[in-house]
């Protein structure tokens, strides 16, 4: 079982910083692999452990990108492709990229992805890959199970679950309740920066079909948060009882 | 709670050039463990004397205690880095890194001092985490003044019989080995005591007013029979062993008081900028500011001594003053800060043991592994000896 898994390297969320006027500070901010992706490498690596084969981790960036490949390999995968792009590229692009640099360092079984980045949480990278690969994509999964040349998937939705089949090779995207990544210990990590990784130049993936860049961000702004700000006063029994009455009648619980 | 922070990247690029990007990977995933599975438990650990077993579990399976050793399962890192990471343990709870720091004493005296056999077994199972040490040196009559020690190994054919008691002992009740210095003919000579070890028995839990969640007792040995293959190093020179391993051990105390004074500061910086009075925030008074300088201040400068200090280890030179001026630095600035601490969240500081156990946690290490005054007479010692 030959399985690729891609991730990002993204900006940190939790150490942004903005502004005075509330613009977030993007430039020099700190980044660190997507959160979810965390997920989809612990899964790569678990069905490794249980199926054999290796794990190849891919990640397209420009600055720092390798060190996200670096902990993917301190995690357990076996092999890392480091995609290297000058520029921003917008995901279109980027799944082409990647899908070039899957179909040269292949072939692949499973392809792994987490349902968003952290950072921009677009999302489309998955179905994109799938489409570019032409192989069947599930979206959301929960629950991953590896059989013989297929993969089930416990899907999550808004309101119901699916359990739905492809066959394999397939692109699947998971959600972080699919498992509880593990963190490599300092050993590992040691290890890790002698696991090979190979690096790929954009120029050497083009072919006829790439795609010019469909999208670009104009600009980076803070949504407000606009907060009720609601104080019970009372005794603590009886303002915990509003609170838990409002909580309900928001729908929250 | 972030534990790895801008200062703590500036301190490996400053201290580490060439390792800069691999070192600070290590610390970062290190951190992140311990604010999933370390940061949570803290609090409730002030109430739960040994609460800290399962804490000190996830740091051996991360390494922590293989860092600085070379070999027999060691990641060959530098000094400073297992002070960075003994940092950032303290920050994340200071009873663990104590715990853990203590047993990594042990670890050192058998990896230096040790037999091939000790090295292979007992500090392989250490750094492991497969076995927890305690370092079994004070007793009732003799703490700082540790050579006027009473506890005596008397020898039985091959084997040698030790009588004593030591007290405010760390691990004790819940390690596997005791490495215990008693007096044989030759002098202070140090011995491995298996917990198992008939007549050794260890008394209830000491009270504390700080660092209740590691275990502190009593351990008594009456007529305890260890075989002469028990014996770390050269009968007769446990003293100067125990004396060498103290010299990094207070590093690293060191480092874990500037892992407790930082949680303590950021937790009151965090409050001073949130707390209004007289229209204006807290952190807008100029007293406010003048302590939130003063405390950082000393953190860092502390750190940079705990480093310094470990530079000079690394290198082979001697260190053993400047191991003395980082630990009176680092300990007396922690309970400094933490005061301080409590102060800037005033009643709620007094008030609350999430605040004011950093300062009680601190307050032990201004005591343990060697009194401020006892440094303070080794670091005058050397200074007038050197002077002439």
């Amino acid at each position: 079982m030959n399985i690729a898994v891609c991730v990002k390297h993204a900006i940190d969320e939790g150490e942004l910083r903005s502004d005075s006027s509330g613009r977030p500070q993007l430039q020099g901010a700190l980044a660190k692999m997507s959160t979810f992706d965390r997920n989809a490498v612990e899964e790569a690596v678990r069905a490794r452990e249980s199926k054999g084969g290796t794990v190849t981790v891919l990640s397209l960036g420009g600055q720092d990108w390798k060190k996200s490949l670096k902990e993917a390999l301190a995690m357990g995968c076996d092999r890392a492709i480091a995609i290297s792009s000058a520029g921003d590229l917008d995901t279109l692009a980027t799944s082409y990229y990647l899908s070039r640099a899957l179909q040269k360092g292949g072939p692949f079984d499973l392809i792994l992805v987490s349902e968003g980045a952290s950072d921009t949480y677009d999302g489309l990278v998955g179905p994109m890959l799938a489409e570019w690969l032409n192989l069947p994509f599930i979206g959301y999964a929960r629950k991953v199970e590896i059989g013989e040349g297929t993969v089930r998937a416990e899907v999550a939705l808004d309101e119901k679950a699916e359990v739905v089949d492809a066959a394999l090779p397939a692109v699947v995207s998971v959600v972080s309740e699919v498992n509880s990544p593990r963190y490599p210990t300092l050993l590992q990590i040691m290890q890790a920066s002698k696991k090979p990784m190979e690096e790929l130049a954009l120029d050497s993936l083009r072919d006829e079909r790439a795609p010019l860049a469909a999208v670009k961000v104009l600009e980076v702004t803070a949504q407000p948060v606009n907060r009720k700000r609601v104080i019970y006063e009372g005794a603590p029994e009886e303002s915990a009882q509003k609170l838990l009455d409002a909580l309900r009648k928001e729908g929250v619980i | 709670m972030k534990l790895f922070h801008p200062e703590h990247r500036k301190a490996v690029e400053i201290f580490y050039e060439k390792e800069y990007e691999s070192y600070c990977a290590l610390l970062e995933s290190l951190s992140e463990t311990l604010e999933k599975d370390v940061v949570p438990l803290s609090a409730g650990f002030d109430s739960d004397a040994g609460g800290i077993a399962a804490a000190r579990k996830v740091l051996f399976e991360q390494g922590l205690c293989r860092m600085p050793f070379e070999f027999h399962g060691g990641l060959s890192l530098p000094f400073g880095m297992y002070c960075l990471g003994m940092e950032l343990a303290g920050a994340a709870d200071a009873p663990t890194a104590m715990s853990l720091a203590i047993h990594n004493t042990v670890a050192d005296g058998i990896f230096r001092f040790g037999s091939e056999s000790q090295r292979k077994g007992t500090f392989e199972d250490l750094v492991s985490g497969r076995k927890l040490a305690s370092f079994s040196l004070t007793e009732p009559s003799s703490g700082s003044d540790a050579r006027s020690m009473r506890t005596t190994a008397t020898r039985k054919g091959s084997d040698y019989v030790i009588d004593g008691t030591k007290t405010f002992i760390t691990n004790a009740g819940e390690a596997d080995v005791y490495f215990v210095l008693a007096r044989t003919e030759k002098g202070h000579t140090a011995f491995l005591v298996e917990s198992s070890t008939p007549g050794l028995s260890v008394g209830p839990d000491i009270p504390k007013l700080g660092m209740r969640g590691s275990r502190t007792a009593e351990v008594r040995l009456e007529g305890c029979r260890v075989a002469e293959e028990g014996i770390v190093g050269e009968d007769g020179r446990g003293f100067e062993y125990v004396k060498a391993m103290l010299n990094g051990s207070r590093i690293i105390m060191g480092s874990i008081c500037v892992g407790i004074a930082l949680t303590a500061y950021q937790k009151s910086l965090a409050y001073a900028k949130e707390r209004r009075l007289f229209d204006q925030k807290l952190s807008d008074m100029q007293m406010t500011r003048e302590k939130v300088a003063n405390m950082r201040s000393d953190i860092t400068s502390s750190r940079v001594m705990c480093l310094y200090a470990s530079r000079l280890k690394e290198s082979g030179a001697e260190y053993a003053s400047e191991a003395a001026q980082a630990k009176v630095l680092a300990t007396e600035m922690a309970a400094r800060v933490c005061d301080q601490a409590i102060q800037l969240f005033g009643g709620y500081g007094y008030t609350n043991s999430d605040v004011h156990r950093h300062w009680r946690d601190a307050r032990l290490l201004t005591i343990g592994e060697g009194a401020s005054e006892v440094l303070r007479m080794l670091i005058a010692g050397k200074e007038l000896a050197a002077s002439g």
